[in-house]
């Protein structure tokens, strides 16, 4: 069979060029008979596996999509999110299609919308850029001017998977790894600090969007493109996910009133509606009373972030201050 | 607007200078309606209604067409609130030249901000807030601007209206 491209425009390479530069990469048996040269990805369902895009004169061959890990949604494919191989330096890329979505977020019980921007993510690329603690790329026009993010791959897991089965028991995490964590989560919300200094703001703060990038050694917040309209306080739900963190790295993992009972605990009949989360009610923040060992000092953040509080944090530096108070000062 | 705010002196009293930082809910409503029945019958006292437009940051929109249509109309809904407030005053009994009116469109990370940074600057003796009544969740999450600008103003009183 012969083999053909289709071309949605002029691409700066032949089709033959491409093929010599995928057989570099892939070996000459592998390279695909048929594959599309793209340069405007205004329809990201277009692009498929084996296709090649072009931005800013780099031909990307692309790979698999990435999948959703928000729980709820999990492994729901995420079409405009593709693996992609530089074609000239053979680099591993992530490129970030344009996906202009209205989501309705759902936090406990309240609801609020959210788009994607990819013009925030991209101004936020830049404004991180070389800061250890973030993902790392740039973002380019492609021929029919969608901001296109193409970004370092990162080998490593999610915080979330590092913490599961750290230790035997809590009281081993809590004194032998937490502490690890705490100052690694200090890092964090420092570098959450800087770009909100600057006017911006995250807007998906969750576990599972820090990497640990096991090549560097460092922790990087990743996926920064939500953004949500905000009047009293444009920092609270960037702050609500950073106390949704601390819970979960104190706790050792989630403690629900379901594992609770599971357990057999009789731990919930010392707990009231003012220990659990004030948005996530099924979660305890007041974690003290699972494992009285964690301190005063550190369960007062924690408590924070609890149903009982009277006092929120309004802005990182809060944060940050309670965090040296208890030696994390990064 | 030409008005020189320098007057408000609580120690050596010219005119007071009440400013009700408004937008189109409800709790807006009622604050101007409280100014207009508390203060409209006396004189020595100036109004001016604030309307602060909070504008995303333009990456928040799909292209600058969809920003301008955001902006537009938020500046009819603005314009349509602020007269209507206006004539409540002037029915209340503040003449009419004593009724500003003040509409920024401004980016900042919260309402309060904007609405004690034009206090400054306009050194009004009061500021006038509705409340929202919103939930403790909202507030921690999307924040309180009366709680804050209780908080945060300085030189003034804050009168905040259920």
């Amino acid at each position: 069979m012969e083999t053909q491209a289709v071309n949605d425009t002029e691409s700066t390479y032949s089709f033959s060029q491409l093929q010599e530069m995928i057989a570099a990469y892939l070996g000459s048996d592998k390279v695909p008979r048929r594959f599309k040269i793209i340069t405007d990805t205004s329809d990201f369902f277009r692009v498929d596996y084996n296709d090649v895009v072009i931005l800013g004169s780099v031909p990307y061959l692309m790979r698999n999509y990435a999948r959703e890990g928000r729980f709820g949604l999990d492994d729901e494919p995420k079409y405009w999110v593709r693996k992609a191989i530089n074609l000239i330096n053979k680099e591993i890329k992530i490129i970030k299609l344009v996906f202009h979505e209205e989501i309705e977020a759902h936090i406990g019980e309240m609801v609020f919308k959210c788009v994607r921007s990819p013009g925030k993510e991209a101004a936020i690329l830049d404004l991180v850029a070389g800061h250890k603690n973030f993902m790392h790329g740039i973002s380019i026009r492609d021929t029919a001017g969608n901001i296109i993010r193409i970004l370092d791959f990162i080998r490593g897991k999610g915080l979330d998977d590092l913490i599961s089965k750290q230790a035997k028991n809590h009281e081993e995490f809590f004194y032998h790894h937490l502490p690890g964590y705490l100052s690694v989560y200090g890092e964090m919300v420092k570098a959450i600090q800087f770009i909100h200094e600057h006017g911006q703001k995250h807007g998906d703060i969750r576990r599972d969007h820090i990497m640990l990038d096991r090549e560097k050694g460092v922790y990087r917040w990743i996926d920064f493109d939500y953004d949500y309209y905000h009047e009293a306080n444009m920092f609270g739900y960037d702050l609500f996910g950073l106390g949704n963190i601390l819970i979960f790295l104190v706790g050792g993992g989630d403690i629900t009133i379901q594992q609770l009972h599971a357990n057999k605990s009789a731990v919930v009949d010392k707990l009231n509606p003012n220990d659990m989360n004030i948005i996530f009610n099924n979660r305890v923040a007041n974690i003290q009373k699972i494992y009285p060992y964690v301190p005063d000092a550190l369960n007062y953040i924690l408590l924070h972030f609890s149903n009982g509080a009277n006092l929120y944090y309004d802005n990182t530096e809060q944060l940050l201050e309670d965090l040296g108070e208890i030696g994390i000062n990064p | 607007m030409n008005t020189d705010h320098r007057e408000c002196d609580i120690t050596g009293m010219v005119e007071r200078h009440i400013m009700v930082a408004v937008d189109s809910s409800d709790n807006a409503r009622r604050a101007v309606l409280f100014v207009g029945d508390f203060f409209g019958c006396y004189d020595g006292f100036q109004v001016t209604l604030l309307h602060i437009i909070l504008e995303p940051e333009a990456t928040f929109f799909r292209d600058n067409e969809e920003r301008q249509k955001w902006l537009k109309k938020k500046r009819v809904e603005s314009k349509k609130i602020m007269e209507e407030y206006k004539h409540i005053l002037v029915d209340a009994g503040f003449s009419e030249d004593k009724v500003n009116i003040r509409v920024e469109i401004m980016r900042a990370p919260s309402v309060a901000d904007c609405i004690i940074k034009e206090q400054e600057v306009m050194k009004c003796c009061t500021i006038v807030i509705g409340r929202r009544g919103i939930s403790k969740k909202e507030e921690f999450i999307f924040g309180s601007t009366s709680n804050k600008i209780i908080h945060e103003a300085r030189k003034c009183a804050v009168l905040v209206i259920e």
